[in-house]
């Protein structure tokens, strides 16, 4: 057991996270485990309202959770101060939200450095990096637009590569096809897919479920509990051509 | 229309905070403006108001004892009536332990028709209290005396004593008010007078006349002077000078206060012109939704500008309010000014509140058009524009300085025009602030410091009934005295002035008074004199010239090698070495010692001690600094840099607001990149201080430079000339620039307190 | 390849109408079976059953169509009947449910739905499941969107080595129904269990 949490990248066991205020209490997350080896790529699927947001923050330490542990590499980090949780999404984290995902007075080409730079790269380090999103990405000729001046989907790409520029070990993503149409949202599969194989650890929330299925496993969640865990390879063969018409009947 | 009124109502509601900065903003200034008017009224004209009601006499003769006046109404055209003779003499008060020099001026339980003493409280003198007196208010205010305390009065030879009442406290227009004018001024009964002084040759007649034209007034005086002789003629006085003499504060005040007037003015604009484009950048989404709904754009600008007149008018009345109510109390504590006399005329408060009004409504008229212009859709708010990170910036984030400090200065500036303005509107009320500061330390050194104005002697002594050389070694032999010098007060005829001027022979040419030379130099030898930049101005001499006049029929040449600063006599002050008078033969009369103490020697004491040591036989005079009267000054200065902080501060606060509102958007992702919340919070106050601190470097850099040249520019007006501007105190300056920095950090952090979301807030 | 598309396209349509069981109405055989996995019921009374429970979300078949297909059930072994005598009124032919035929019902329940009809298999299978003593409606839902996953995952494979426009579309629309589906199933979830 002890060697297979050193390989885990993420774990958590028995995250809950209870809202209350005004007398009304609302239980988000309900003793969620969870395990995230290295390099996987985990989806976490489920209706709206299932807590899918709030165990994504908890896991990027922008929420507190209620009760339960985070380990992440080996640290247990779910008792961190703000201070220290900021360090670690600095260095470590890449979080991209469904909306407000770049600083609005700042160029795109900007926001991609400001994130290098946090992420401890030198001037040049940060420049070059930017330039090697961008560009796989397809945005090189919007490095110098303003964020506000971007279509939905061109910003969640930036987003994508701001989450990436500091090369974190987990990428953490809330529904980044959220807004999107089918266009963008391949796009942005394409890039998920391709940091994967690099070898990103990339844990997304999503209710597309092409999404989804590009995972490595998929997770249901349901009113703040799992309730299945999918790993794909499992289910998933491939299918010719054919077949494809059989389904539409 | 109804809603208009309907929208109109729930904003105000809802935005009460921005409401009431600007109505208090409007408030501020009305009320600042309004009692600047009253001040200036009470010191600019109460001379007008007391020669009215007091139906003055236009001129006022000091005249050797029974010389016949009857025939002068015949004689010399122009004369509708004379008032008096009252016999007057010099005698000494005593209160507490106070030895004060006064003039007691006999005059009947009758009031007189001409120069009418206007009773303010207690009675005039009546025959069944024949030890009663009436003080003259000025006089009375500066000695602490109010009706029915109890004086001694002593004649100049101590040989008479009385004790008396004072039955009343009266104004008269028929001179300057105490201590300009000196000495101080005390009405008694013929009766009362006899016994103090018995001889009539030491007696005076006053007599004043009012002619039928005032602007005759030197041609009368040239005739009165001829028809009664020279010699019989001790000193005249005009109601132009007392006039002066009375509104001798005007120019420094009112310059002063006009000035701070149309400043404020001008910041209060750009104040308000902050906060409505401000406002109109929240609220860029709601107002494209009015749009929506329905409204037209010009129905949007109609229903703000509307809002903002409500607000612009109860500013107004508030001001108006609060001004009358504050008046009284302010006012009160000026010596020489009369809260009665002190009423701004209604044309000039209609002129302020309607000033200001207008100045209001102009400034939200380019918010209100802005308004106008927003789109129906405006669910996209108003963005700040994305810019590039400069060089610096980023040098400064790969150097590892604090985030929040790099993003917080960036921020600052990435609107550029709101941070211009905001920028400005700081900068004026710390550049106002600064001046006011300069003026302030001008005042503080001057009351410090009398020997810059040439009050380098603190008390003035006269021999009074010692002899000469027993007074003399007394202030040899005093511990506490530094240095003494004889001085003689002289009244000179010049050909061409009307009246007589009073001279000053100060000290020997050998060793002169201390005077504080801003120009040429000291007298060092007979017929070389030193004067003021007034007299200066009113003889039409330059330093480097000569002057002739004379002194009891003996003309003196003197040639002006020196400009001094010096308050007394209206600031016209010409000073020689007594010699020069001794040497020409001119007659020289009264002679005092002007006493220099040790420093740090309390002259109160000192000069208590020398009244012991003569046996109350030595006449001690404190020497009025005027300095020491300008507190309303200081007041008024307070009052205003209060108002002058509220509307930096009001630009300020919608600084912070709209800088929070640009930073709300931000704020997940900058903690999603690794910023703690302590330092988003310190972007957003790192923001509005960094405009504070340019703000404050500018104005007070500015405010320094102005200051000192301002200052000298009032005291030429003043008459004292150039020289005595002293910049506003490093230690002060800082204080105050630490203190707005603080109030903007503090500005910062006030929407900043609303809890952090922890989540991105989800849609738009 | 354009031709052999359009060929499996035509054969495919005639093949879409002889998918149900004939005439109107729904596949009646395995509700029938599930009615009867809980107590053995005579026509009248799984007819009543049947408008119950589908009355409003289908039109329920006549009681011909329903002893039609019990007979085939019977001719297949999966059902057994028994007339019961009743004094006053006519004999009644009572059927109840065989070892056979309880293991076709549990098979079919397993089984992930597929073909044309897939949503109505599934939904009668999940409305269904309290009566045939398997109540683990999770499970189902589960594993039904566990193979849609697969099948999504294929696709998505499948359309990232397509070069030509036609079959890509064509994937495009297998894809977004299936993504209608995934969330249909959510709502199924959300309701019924």
């Amino acid at each position: 057991m002890i060697g297979d949490s050193q390989r885990l990248l993420l774990r958590a066991t028995g995250l809950t996270k209870t809202f209350s205020g005004d007398g009304v209490v609302l239980p988000a997350v309900r003793g969620v485990d969870l395990r995230v080896p290295q390099g996987e790529f985990v989806a976490i699927t489920g209706p709206s309202g299932s807590g899918k947001s709030t165990l994504l923050h908890m896991l990027g330490g922008l929420e507190r959770p209620t009760s339960g542990e985070i380990w992440l590499d080996g640290q247990r980090v779910d008792g961190l101060s703000q201070a220290r949780w900021a360090v670690l999404r600095r260095r470590h984290i890449g979080f991209v939200f469904q909306f407000f995902n770049l600083v609005s007075n700042m160029t795109v080409a900007d926001n991609v450095e400001l994130a290098a730079l946090m992420g401890g790269a030198t001037r040049r380090q940060a420049q070059a990096r930017r330039q090697e999103l961008l560009a796989e990405l397809d945005l090189a000729a919007k490095a110098d637009a303003a964020p506000t001046r971007l279509s939905g989907g061109e910003q969640q790409r930036v987003a994508l590569a701001r989450a990436m520029a500091n090369k974190p070990s987990l990428l953490l993503a809330d529904e980044p096809t959220g807004n999107l149409d089918s266009a963008s949202s391949s796009a942005v599969l394409r890039l998920l897919a391709n940091a994967h194989a690099s070898g990103q650890a990339i844990l997304l929330v999503t209710h597309d479920s092409r999404v989804a299925s590009a995972a490595d496993r998929v997770i249901s969640l349901f009113d703040g509990t799992v309730v299945d865990d999918v790993p794909m390879s499992v289910v998933h063969t491939p299918m010719p051509l054919p077949d494809v018409l059989r389904l539409r009947g | 229309m109804r809603a208009m009124a309907r929208w109109i109502r729930a904003d105000l509601r809802a935005s009460a905070g921005r409401a009431l900065a600007v109505a208090g903003v409007v408030a501020g200034v009305v009320t600042a403006l309004l009692l600047s008017a009253a001040l200036l009224q009470g010191t600019t004209n109460p001379w007008q108001g007391l020669f009215t009601a007091s139906r003055g006499a236009h001129i006022w003769l000091h005249l050797a004892p029974s010389t016949p006046v009857r025939q002068l109404s015949s004689e010399v055209p122009g004369i509708d009536a004379i008032a008096g003779p009252y016999p007057a003499t010099a005698a000494t008060v005593l209160h507490g332990d106070q030895r004060t020099r006064v003039e007691l001026r006999a005059m009947n339980t009758q009031l007189p028709a001409i120069g009418k003493p206007i009773v303010t409280s207690g009675r005039w003198l009546t025959g069944s209290q024949v030890h009663g007196v009436v003080l003259e208010s000025t006089f009375a205010q500066a000695m602490h005396v109010s009706e029915g305390d109890m004086l001694v009065l002593q004649s100049v030879e101590e040989t008479a004593r009385l004790r008396v009442r004072v039955t009343g406290i009266a104004e008269t227009s028929d001179q300057g008010f105490y201590p300009d004018q000196t000495p101080g001024l005390i009405w008694v009964l013929p009766g009362l007078l006899r016994q103090i002084e018995p001889i009539v040759g030491r007696t005076e007649e006053i007599v004043g006349l009012r002619i039928a034209e005032p602007a005759a007034t030197d041609v009368v005086v040239q005739q009165v002077v001829t028809q009664l002789g020279s010699s019989a003629v001790g000193t005249v006085s005009t109601w132009q000078q007392v006039k002066q003499s009375m509104a001798r504060r005007d120019p420094l005040l009112g310059l002063l206060l006009a000035l701070f007037g149309l400043m404020s003015l001008g910041a209060a604009v750009l104040a308000i012109v902050n906060v409505t484009s401000g406002r109109v950048l929240i609220q860029n989404a709601e107002l494209g939704m009015l749009k929506t709904l329905g409204f037209t754009p010009g129905q949007v600008m109609t229903m703000l500008t509307a809002e903002h007149a409500i607000l612009t008018v109860g500013g107004v009345v508030v001001g108006l309010i609060a001004a009358r109510l504050l008046t009284p109390v302010l006012l009160g504590r000026v010596p020489g000014v009369s809260p009665a006399t002190a009423i701004v005329p209604s044309g000039w408060a209609l002129l302020i509140m309607g000033a200001t009004a207008a100045a209001a409504l102009l400034a939200t008229a380019v918010p209100a058009w802005q308004a106008g212009r927003v789109r129906p859709i405006a669910a996209v708010r108003a963005h700040p524009p994305g810019r590039h990170l400069s060089r610096l910036a980023s040098t400064a984030m790969a150097a590892r300085m604090p985030p929040a400090i790099v993003l917080g200065a960036r921020a600052a500036f990435v609107r550029r025009l709101s941070a211009a303005l905001t920028i400005v509107g700081l900068a004026i009320p710390m550049l106002m602030i600064t001046i006011g500061l300069g003026f302030w330390s001008t005042l503080d050194d001057v009351q410090r410091n009398p020997a810059d104005i040439g009050l380098a002697a603190s008390l003035t002594v006269a021999p009074g009934s010692l002899p000469l050389p027993q007074a003399q070694r007394l202030l040899r032999t005093d511990p506490q005295v530094q240095a003494y010098y004889g001085c003689v007060r002289a009244s000179a005829l010049v050909p061409g002035q009307t009246t007589t001027i009073t001279t000053l022979g100060m000290g020997t040419s050998a060793r002169p008074y201390p005077f504080h030379v801003v120009e040429g130099r000291l007298y060092h030898a007979p017929e070389q004199a030193v004067a003021t930049q007034a007299l200066l101005d009113s003889l039409g001499l330059n330093v480097g010239q000569f002057v002739r006049m004379w002194f009891g029929g003996v003309p003196v040449t003197f040639h002006i090698v020196g400009r001094i600063i010096d308050p007394q006599y209206d600031g016209e002050v010409l000073a020689y070495g007594t010699d020069t008078l001794a040497d020409e033969g001119a007659p020289a009369p009264v002679g005092f010692f002007s006493v220099v103490l040790r420093p740090g020697v309390s002259p109160q004491a000192a000069a208590a001690k020398l009244s012991r040591a003569s046996a109350a036989r030595l006449d001690v005079e404190q020497v009025v600094n005027p300095a020491n009267q300008l507190g309303i000054v200081h007041v008024a200065l307070a009052s205003l840099i209060a108002v002058l902080s509220l509307i930096g501060l009001a630009s300020l606060l919608t600084a912070s607001l709209l800088g929070h509102r640009d930073h709300q958007r931000d704020l997940g992702v900058l903690r999603a990149m690794g910023l703690t919340p302590v330092q988003v919070r310190a972007t957003l106050i790192v923001r509005t201080t960094v405009l504070a601190l340019v703000a404050i470097v500018i104005g007070v850099s500015l405010g320094r430079m102005v200051s000192t040249t301002l200052v000298s520019a009032v005291s030429q007006l003043y008459g004292l000339g150039a020289g005595i501007g002293r910049p506003p105190a490093l230690g002060t300056i800082g204080t105050a620039a630490v203190l707005a920095l603080a109030a903007a950090a503090l500005a910062g952090t006030l929407p900043a307190r609303t809890a952090l979301p922890a989540v991105a807030v989800l849609g738009p | 390849m354009h031709g052999y598309v359009t060929m499996k396209i035509r054969c495919c349509w005639p093949a879409r109408q002889q998918a149900s069981t004939g005439g109107r109405g729904y596949a009646m055989r395995m509700p029938l079976l599930a009615l009867l996995a809980k107590e053995p019921a005579h026509g009248y009374e799984l007819k009543s059953q049947l408008e119950q429970i589908f009355g409003e979300a289908y039109p329920t078949p006549n009681i011909g169509q329903i002893y039609v297909t019990l007979q085939r059930l019977e001719r297949d072994g999966l059902v057994q009947s028994q007339d019961v005598v009743q004094a006053t009124r006519p004999n009644k032919r009572v059927y109840e449910l065989t070892g056979a035929g309880r293991e076709a019902l549990l098979s079919w329940i397993d089984r992930t739905s597929e073909g044309p009809r897939v949503r109505d298999d599934f939904f009668m299978k999940l409305v269904l499941s309290q009566m045939s003593g398997t109540s683990d409606r999770l499970g189902l839902i589960n594993r039904q969107r566990r193979h849609y996953l697969g099948q999504m995952r294929s696709l998505t494979d499948l359309a990232a080595v397509t070069s030509s426009q036609i079959p890509r579309l064509l994937i495009e629309g297998a894809i977004l129904h299936l993504q209608a589906d995934l969330d249909w199933l959510q709502r199924c979830q959300e309701e019924l269990v």
